[in-house]
């Protein structure tokens, strides 16, 4: 039981028409382990993500959750056995509050609403947003709401956690602030996934990478490893040339 | 659990109880119970005016039906033009039972719900994978149809003649020879849709109810079946307009397609009331039947000869004038200016 996997792809496949955003990717992660996902626009990271979380069904391979196949679950069914994710732009429910968007998440595991709103606010207080509860999440700062939709995922009570470019757009402390959030998360148990465009923030997780260009894996490792292969440098200098 | 401690933040106080920043239900219910207050007194001033009791009558008939409407058209967004056939659902029900077989109409309120109830579930399985305009054409559609097979099976519905409900005075009738008893029942109503959607509101199915309207992908992700839901908020939306239907049919004593399922008069009313007071506010609905019912009687005694249709264009005007400068109702509109300007400690 200790070494099941939380998490694994099996020749997960998505093609678009003629695209094949995601072609053929195979990886496993163990709970509690930590994975960030790099590579240019258009690789396929955020398409990997809309498999693994049910949004898009698979064109061919599976998913596998603890064991079990979940390749044809929806999304819904796939947060409820503890998926939860944010959107790489941002899905917070902006006439609500902050503590509202929170206890959306947190009612799935409680049904009334005083303890839906006690948890919510427990979470809001551990990504540093309790003082912000009664405030609508559409005037929230970006960083904030970034934070917003990880508590979301969070109030689920999900023992799997992926983020899609939750750092993008934020300034050097606020980067920092959620760099710290997350090896928190991490730390407590968590399985994290992080798509990450930034590569000072992969350097500083120090934990398993895997590249990935056109739909493929390019590259699988720990950063120092994976950040001096000559095929990733050549992805993202091919990049910047542009 | 964890006790979060209390912090002075810019003269802001805030704790860690959650459900301190929200309105409970008891405080909900409070406003209802002042709002019934002021029925009462309605009630008493106008007692001996029965021109001035029908109109408080359809005001809170109508206001109770948008209120409603609003569980699912406003806080879960689905914009239904079909709510006529839950109404003719619930009129129909009660009116055959009352008819046929001489039950009290006060018993065929249970039927109705659960007649109006299968029918909506029945019809809203397959519309609610329609979004957004293309479910509103749907409902608008399934109007129509219902208009078709009403004239049609006339041994249920008396066809295009009607069915008349015959006039046997008696509280067990719900048949009154003044109008103060339907006025008292009416606002029974709305009391009751009010605190209905209410507790809805604030419960996990109102709550996602909202999220299904704000967001189905976000709502997905954090586990809500939104099928399920918008099933669910329509249920309780079509029950409770079922209700509705049966207390006009014995107010009216009168049941015919055009009257039940006209599109003007009933299948878009219940969202132009709540469109103008505001949608998916608690509220908003009552608001806007204030507003409107009042307003369309008078339109109707002092335009009705002189410009046929002058009615239609006054309120067709006043809902231009809200689409084009307050998109969020009365009700919103006022909540707004109340967020900017009376809570700006909170910011
Ligand atoms: N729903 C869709 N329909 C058609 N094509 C899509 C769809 N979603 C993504 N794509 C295409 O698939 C490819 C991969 O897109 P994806 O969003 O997964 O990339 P990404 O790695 O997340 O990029 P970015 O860094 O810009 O977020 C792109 O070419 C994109 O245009
Ligand atoms: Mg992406």
């Amino acid at each position: 039981m200790s070494d099941a996997t939380a998490l694994a792809a099996e020749n997960l496949t998505k093609r678009f028409g003629g695209l094949t955003a995601v072609g053929g990717l195979n990886f496993s992660l163990r709970r509690g382990d930590l994975l960030s996902i790099i590579g240019p626009n258009g690789a396929g990271k955020t398409t990997l993500f809309n498999l693994l979380t049910g949004q898009h069904p698979p064109s061919d391979g599976r998913v596998i959750h603890e064991g079990r196949d979940i390749s044809a679950l929806a999304p819904e069914q796939r947060a409820r056995l503890g998926l939860g994710r944010t959107f790489q732009i941002s899905k917070t429910l902006t006439s609500m509050t902050a503590l509202e968007n929170v206890m959306i998440g947190a009612f799935l595991h409680r049904g009334k609403l005083a303890a839906a709103a006690e948890h919510a606010m427990h979470i809001l207080d551990r990504v540093g947003l309790a003082r912000r509860a009664s405030v609508r999440a559409g005037t929230l700062t970006l960083s904030e709401r970034r934070r917003l939709e990880i508590a979301r995922a969070l109030a689920l009570d999900c023992s799997v956690l992926l983020l899609d470019e939750v750092m993008a757009g934020l300034n050097q402390r606020e980067v920092d602030d959620v760099i710290g959030l997350v090896r928190q998360l991490h730390a407590e148990g968590l399985t994290v996934l992080v798509i990450e465009h930034n590569l000072k923030v992969v350097r500083a997780f120090e934990n398993r990478v895997i590249v990935m260009d056109f739909g493929r894996m390019i590259a699988d490792g720990t950063p120092d490893k994976v950040l001096s292969d000559p095929q990733v440098v050549e992805a993202y200098l091919g990049k910047k040339a542009e | 659990m964890s006790k979060i401690e209390a912090t002075e933040l810019g003269g802001r106080r805030t704790t860690g109880k959650g459900d301190r920043h929200i309105t409970s239900l008891a405080t909900e219910l409070l406003r209802i119970a002042g709002l019934a207050g002021l029925f009462a007194i309605a009630l008493v001033v106008l007692r001996d005016d029965p021109f001035l009791l029908n109109i408080l009558a359809y005001t809170c008939l109508f206001g109770g039906l948008a209120t409603s409407w609003n569980i699912i058209g406003g806080f879960g967004g689905q914009f239904s033009l079909g709510h006529g056939v839950f109404f003719a659902a619930g009129a129909y029900t009660t009116a055959n039972l009352y008819f046929h077989f001489g039950i009290s109409p006060w018993l065929t309120l249970i039927p109705a719900v659960v007649v109006a109830s299968a029918v909506a579930l029945a019809v809203s399985w397959p519309t609610f994978r329609l979004k957004g305009p293309f479910f509103a054409i749907a409902t608008l559609a399934l109007n129509e149809v219902a208009f078709v097979l009403a004239n049609y099976f006339d041994g249920l519905t008396g066809g295009p003649r009607g069915m008349m409900l015959p006039f046997r005075a008696g509280f067990e009738n719900m048949v009154f020879t003044s109008k103060l008893p339907y006025a008292i029942i009416m606002i029974g109503f709305l009391l009751v849709t009010l605190v209905t959607a209410a507790i809805v509101l604030r419960s996990r199915l109102g709550y996602y109810l909202q999220a299904v309207r704000l967001d189905e992908d976000a709502a997905r992700s954090v586990g809500i079946g939104v099928l399920r839901v918008k099933l669910m908020g329509m249920a309780v939306s079509a029950g409770l307009t079922g209700v509705g239907g049966s207390l006009f049919a014995m107010y009216i004593r009168y049941v015919d397609p055009p009257t039940l399922l006209s599109i003007q008069d009933v299948g878009v009313r219940f969202l132009l009331i709540s469109l103008i007071g505001g949608v998916g506010t608690l509220y908003g609905p009552l608001a806007g039947a204030l507003l409107i019912v009042p307003l369309e009687f008078q339109l109707r005694a002092t335009l009705g000869s002189a410009l046929p249709g002058g009615n239609l264009m006054v309120l067709g005007a006043l809902l231009v004038i809200f689409a084009l400068f307050m998109r969020k109702g009365l009700v919103g509109t006022v909540s707004d200016i109340w967020d900017r300007y009376g809570r700006r400690r909170d910011e």
